[in-house]
């Protein structure tokens, strides 16, 4: 015999409460009837019984996932993997404490979650009887009669009661959806399993892969150790330059007029108030030194390679401070190009 | 006598009094209260589903305004992450400065959703029902952008696995005695409570839109409604999940800005190392996100077209919130302070140069935004129902709030036992695009959102509006409560 699925659409509770009293005594049960509305009604407006739930088992599970959760993080890991801090057993109670908390609670709300999902059976997955009135404020009495005897009736009941809307169809239409949504999520949470516990495996040494990941692994090179390694062309010493004998100390610029030219500048700013404005010495200042500022002119200086100038302007020496914060290695240079057209030995950059 | 809405008729259809003086009371009430003024429900879905599909030019002029913010924000960040956490202004002694601030500022904009829907909902304030919804997306967007500045701040953006709570030859993680990650498990459980809490409030409302639209947003409404049609036992199922959730999400809340303390207050710097901390950031953190879903709500109110929705009764109760949480937020800073001043220790006697030294400015300001403003003002009904003037109120608190955070933070770490160490702050150019790209940022996400998500949670509010009553007593109609449970 076909079943058949009822719908009627009622605008008020008190009518939707009559209806169904009066669809009950035709001989339908109450399991056999829905009501679907757009506000939380409570049953018994309706003289029904309130609808069987349970929560418990979700909320309970979840809070043990939770528990051994945190007692993985809290006792087993510090095992595992024991980090010695000072003053502080491996599983203190205060910080496990708030472990236990955090992840009860995480997992209590998702159990609960999944408990109100599978419970309503959610995602639906298949046809359902449904009229989009109801979210406009209608009541919607959804009626499973057994033959086509019954849903005359039930409609005329309807029809009595003024409903709105009446749909009927063949119940056939509208499936059960099985286990649908079990399988749903059960692949949903497998996934997301697979994907939490993958990295887990790896990250603790229950699977081992080859690959380097400590630092006591990689290649060191002790101090003091050779062979030394060339620097970079452009590398630059941070604690200043050190000369390396058949190395020049930065990249030199070339002898140039210009180069003299910014190089007397600079001299005259930096350097002649001690070594004199002529280079010989007789600064302002140079004259009260003992002892005495040494000449640029002289043969003392022409016995310097360029590269040891730049180091003395650089790093200082004696009593002459190191001039580094103040001149830039082009300045530098500039200075030494000046200081070779004062006298002494032509500049090497030219040989 | 008892006049219940839902009765015999549509609780949307008035049942107005002949007699003249008493129509005369029923119209004030509705005029007052929400709950006493039903329309039917089409005209309501209609509203919200409007005010979603509005994108005029206003829209997106604020969408290209915002997003400007977004990409000034993600360009600075990708400066910071090639150049170094160097150009930042922070130095050796202060080197949590405002990334470390907004992650408290934003955590703690998130907490008034929560509190709003979790715990009003189990106090049955019935002004919170059309704010739930609103107030649960600052938490969702606030919680995302702060989960963003622990990434900033770190710098050197590879190296962000350690962060995760996996175990490692490092033996970095999972230290679970570390406050660090006190704080990441109880921001990880709020995230992930906050957001099956507004989903599980948000069916109904899916469904609604799934019933009233069309084309691609149908779609994604029919996929996220799950098949929700109403039924008792999804309602009933729904009502019990929301119990659990709220119960528990309630503690979890507090324990989230009282992680995020614990991360400063775990430490021996002076000004952090102090037990009041945990609940002081709580109350900080819903005096702040307060005052920003009051803010949110006067924007979307003006903008949507909310006018109906959002009264002033709502403004109103807002409002005392503000006030009493202003009052928690004065008690537990002054409880501080005099703690330290009592201590007179030599180091903490440091921090109280902000009485007079170079922090001065910013402290009197946050005392005048956070105490003089909020008290001085919230007393009076017409302030509490003035939109300008809340608005205004809230901004201040806002500013206020923020300073707060960042004198936390930066002023008391350039103080510590070592006078060697002692340095000055002052932020340099990315830190200020960066906070400020974030708070464009999450309001482009928000502004986004409300175009997606129904804004007003209207099954809560049929649900009062059907279950409210009026009882005549002598010549006067009054409001009654009733409840279906």
């Amino acid at each position: 015999m076909t079943k058949f699925m009822l719908l009627g659409l009622f605008d008020n509770v008190t009518t939707t409460a009559t209806v169904v009293g009066e669809v009950r005594d035709l001989g339908i049960k109450d399991s056999e009837m829905e009501i679907m509305s757009n506000i939380p009604y409570a049953s018994n407006i309706f003289g029904r019984k309130t609808p069987r739930q349970w929560f418990l088992p979700f909320a309970l599970g979840g809070m043990a996932v939770g528990v051994l959760i945190a007692f993985f993080m809290s006792y087993i890991t510090p095992r595992l993997y024991p980090i010695e801090v000072g003053g502080q057993g491996l599983t203190p109670v205060p910080p496990s404490a708030i472990m236990y908390f955090e992840f009860m609670a995480l997992f209590t709300m998702l159990g609960a979650f999944v408990g109100f999902l599978l419970q309503n059976r959610f995602p639906i997955l298949v046809r359902q009887m449904y009229d989009e009135r109801i979210t406009e404020g209608y009541i919607g009495v959804q009626v499973l009669a057994p033959s086509e005897a019954v849903m005359e009736q039930v409609v005329k009941v309807f029809e009595n009661h003024h409903a709105a809307v009446v749909k009927r169809e063949d119940a056939a239409g509208f499936p059960n959806q099985g286990m649908r949504h079990l399988l749903f999520w059960g692949g949903l949470g497998a996934a997301g399993l697979v994907a939490v516990l993958v990295p887990l495996l790896l990250t603790y040494d229950v699977v081992r892969l080859p690959w380097i990941n400590t630092m006591k692994d990689t290649v060191v090179v002790k101090a003091q150790e050779g062979p030394r390694r060339a620097a970079p062309p452009d590398a630059v010493p941070i604690q200043g330059p050190v000369l390396i004998a058949g190395q020049p100390a930065t990249e030199r610029l070339p002898d140039t007029p210009e180069s003299r030219e910014r190089g007397a500048a600079l001299f005259s700013i930096n350097c002649a108030m001690c070594h004199g404005p002529a280079g010989n010495g007789e600064g302002v200042v140079g004259l009260k030194h003992f002892p005495e500022t040494p000449p640029l002119d002289g043969e003392r200086a022409a016995a310097l390679s360029d590269d040891a100038i730049f180091l003395v302007i650089t790093n200082g020496k004696n009593r002459m401070p190191s001039l580094a914060e103040n001149l830039s290695p082009g300045d530098t240079w500039d200075i030494v190009n000046y200081v070779r057209s004062l006298g002494g030995a032509p500049a090497e950059a030219g040989q | 006598m008892l006049e219940s809405r839902a009765d015999s008729s549509p609780f949307w259809q008035p049942h107005d009094p002949e007699d003249e003086h008493l129509a005369e009371q029923v119209e004030h009430g509705r005029e007052e209260h929400l709950l006493l003024d039903p329309l039917p429900p089409a005209e309501n879905n209609a509203i919200v589903l409007e005010s979603m599909n509005q994108t005029g030019k206003a829209f997106w002029m604020a969408v290209l305004g915002l997003g400007g913010l977004t990409l000034a924000f993600l360009a600075t960040w990708i400066v910071q992450i090639f150049s170094g956490i160097g150009v930042t202004g922070l130095n050796r002694s202060v080197m949590w400065g405002p990334y470390i601030a907004n992650l408290i500022y934003f955590i703690g904009i998130g907490h008034a959703g929560t509190f709003i829907s979790a715990a009003l909902r189990l106090l049955r304030m019935d002004f919170k029902r059309p704010i739930a919804r609103a107030a649960e997306l600052i938490t969702l967007f606030g919680l995302a952008v702060a989960a963003l500045f622990p990434i900033i701040h770190v710098g050197r953006i590879w190296k962000l696995f350690y962060m995760m709570p996996i175990p490692n030859q490092r033996e970095l993680w999972p230290n679970f005695r570390s406050a660090l990650f006190w704080d990441m498990t109880a921001i990880t459980t709020y995230i992930i409570g906050s957001t099956l809490f507004m989903y599980l409030a948000l069916l109904p409302d899916l469904a609604m839109a799934r019933d009233h639209s069309t084309g691609w947003r149908r779609k994604i409404y029919r996929t996220l409604a799950l098949g929700w049609r109403g039924t008792e036992g999804e309602w009933h199922k729904m009502e019990s999940t929301s119990n659990i959730l709220s119960y528990v999400i309630i503690p979890v809340m507090f324990s989230v800005h009282t992680g995020v303390s614990w991360n400063l207050a775990m430490s021996i710097q002076p000004g952090w190392h102090s037990t009041v901390f945990g609940p002081f950031f709580v109350a900080g953190a819903l005096f702040s996100g307060v005052a920003a879903v009051i803010l949110v709500m006067i924007v979307i109110r003006k903008t949507m077209r909310f006018g109906y929705f959002l009264r002033e009764e709502h403004f109103n109760a807002m409002g005392l919130f503000l006030l009493i949480m202003s009052f928690t937020w004065i008690y537990f800073y002054f409880a501080e302070w005099i703690t330290n001043w009592y201590g007179n220790l030599p180091m903490e006697k440091a921090i109280q140069r902000m009485l007079t030294g170079d922090l001065a400015p910013l402290f009197y300001l946050m005392l005048f935004a956070n105490i003089v403003v909020p008290v001085g003002t919230l007393w009076s009904r017409r302030v509490r129902t003035s939109l300008p003037a809340m608005f205004v109120i809230c901004v201040f608190i806002q500013i206020g709030m923020y300073i707060e955070r960042v004198v936390i933070v930066s002023g008391f770490l350039s103080r510590n036992e070592l006078p060697f160490n002692w340095v000055n702050y002052t932020p340099h150019l990315p830190e200020v695009l960066i906070t400020i790209g974030t708070f464009g940022f999450l309001a482009l996400m928000y502004l986004l959102a409300t175009r997606v998500v129904p804004i007003i949670p209207l099954w809560e509010v049929y649900e009062g509006q059907a279950m409210q009553a009026t009882r005549r007593i002598g010549r006067a109609i009054l409001p009654t409560r009733t409840e279906s449970h």
